[in-house]
């Protein structure tokens, strides 16, 4: 195998040995006449069909561990790239957080596979007329629920100037026993979720997910990261809203 | 460019489990294929791409630039802790079949590659990719890529052929 004798020139003009033969020949990236020629040597040469023989082994298993890994390949993420209307936080700066803090989007994701395999109509994701016009007309409150459709309640938490000029809400929605946390921020006069998070379930400790608080944790740090001031008094907000925004 | 049109975000989930396999080739580690993958998307969805753009090549480019970034940024120490845990890991959890042996082992030498010939080596080994193919996706000449993906073969042959003439 490290015998120079056996040593071409490949099509660039470097020199090849014969682990680089059989790797272009397993790749079907060898012209006629050198595949002629190994084709031959293959018949003579034990060794050489020994090696191809490990080669070509090693190419399966490589493809195998890979398969492996890849079977549930981007099941979370379908949902995230088919929803719409959802701006992206920006990514976090340490690699590790993108893992455990999986910001926005993964939750977002997880969220959103979870209703589709539910069959729901219920997506929060998904800005619907109905939650638009929550987010457009109701005042914050502390405590009580408004219905939102025959299947939600709505409650808005606050509202706030964000950095770039833009007024956004922190909102909750509840669904049979989940809640969901998020804030939109009204673009051009639509109404655009920045984040949605699912919240503990709160009726039910039993149905406790640890999860959930994480999910609350980046609510709270999308606003901390987007608001340019505080939260906006009872009477701004109404006056707000009355404006039109 | 702002966001994906309907036909790319369908082509992107097409793309999904390549992609996927693209991060593993680069990462070598499944955690962190899986961080790259995430990353990848949103990165996709925030800044959207051309509306001629080629889904897979544009994807798997920002996927491979990303990971430069985070390999430029990556405190060393922490990468190689991690590393480490993973290898471990991968070991002591496999299950008794032969298969799954051999599998440990290939998760073990395809980690040990280096990570421009993992990565050559999955774009035509397990992807399919011609040469040329791979050479666009990873942008360098086709004659590297040949290079790289016989000595990812030559390593990875070898280093199986020596840890199953040393476990027998």
């Amino acid at each position: 195998m490290k015998d120079d004798s056996k040593n071409v020139v490949d099509m660039d003009g470097m020199r090849v040995d014969d682990d680089h033969l059989l790797s272009m020949y397993i790749d079907g990236e060898l012209d006629a006449e050198r595949t002629i020629s190994l084709a031959g040597r293959l018949k003579r040469e034990t060794a050489l069909r020994a090696r191809l023989s490990a080669m070509e082994n090693s190419d399966r298993l490589v493809k195998k561990l890979y398969a492996s890994h890849s079977a549930d390949a981007g099941q979370a993420l379908t949902a995230l790239i088919q929803s719409k209307n959802v701006a992206i936080l920006k990514p976090t700066a340490r690699w590790r957080e993108w893992a455990t803090g999986a910001i926005a989007a993964s939750v977002m994701a997880v969220v959103a596979l979870s209703l589709i395999t539910e069959q729901s109509t219920f997506n929060p994701m998904t800005m619907d007329e109905h939650l638009a016009q929550a987010l457009e007309h109701s005042p914050s409150r502390a405590s009580g629920w408004e219905q939102l459709d025959g299947a939600r309640d709505f409650r808005s938490v606050l509202t706030f100037p964000a950095a770039d000029g833009r007024w956004c809400r922190e909102f909750m929605l509840a669904h049979n026993e989940s809640h969901w946390r998020g804030v939109a921020c009204r673009d051009e006069g639509t109404w655009v979720n920045q984040v949605v998070g699912s919240e503990v379930f709160l009726e039910r400790e039993t149905q406790y997910r640890p999860a959930g608080a994480g999910d609350t944790e980046k609510v709270a740090r999308f606003i901390d990261e987007t608001a340019a001031d505080v939260a906006l008094g009872p009477q701004q907000e109404a006056a707000l809203i009355a404006s039109g925004w | 460019m702002s966001s994906l049109t309907a036909q790319q975000r369908q082509e992107l989930i097409d793309e999904l489990p390549r992609l996927k396999r693209f991060c593993l080739s680069l990462t070598s580690d499944p955690s962190d294929a899986d961080d790259l993958l995430q990353v990848t998307v949103e990165r996709l969805l925030e800044k959207g791409m051309p509306a001629d753009a080629h889904v897979a090549k544009w994807s798997h480019r920002v996927c491979r630039n990303l990971w430069i970034d985070e390999i430029r940024s990556r405190d060393v120490r922490n990468r190689y802790a991690q590393a480490e845990g993973a290898v471990e890991g991968a070991g002591t959890t496999a299950e008794n079949s032969e298969e799954s042996v051999q599998l440990d082992r290939v998760s073990a030498v395809m980690e040990r590659l280096p990570p421009e010939q993992r990565a050559a080596l999955v774009q035509v080994a397990v992807e399919g990719c011609s040469y040329a193919e791979a050479a666009t996706i990873l942008e360098v000449p086709i004659g590297t890529i040949m290079s790289r993906v016989a000595r990812a073969r030559k390593a990875l042959t070898e280093d199986l052929e020596w840890k199953t003439e040393r476990e027998a």
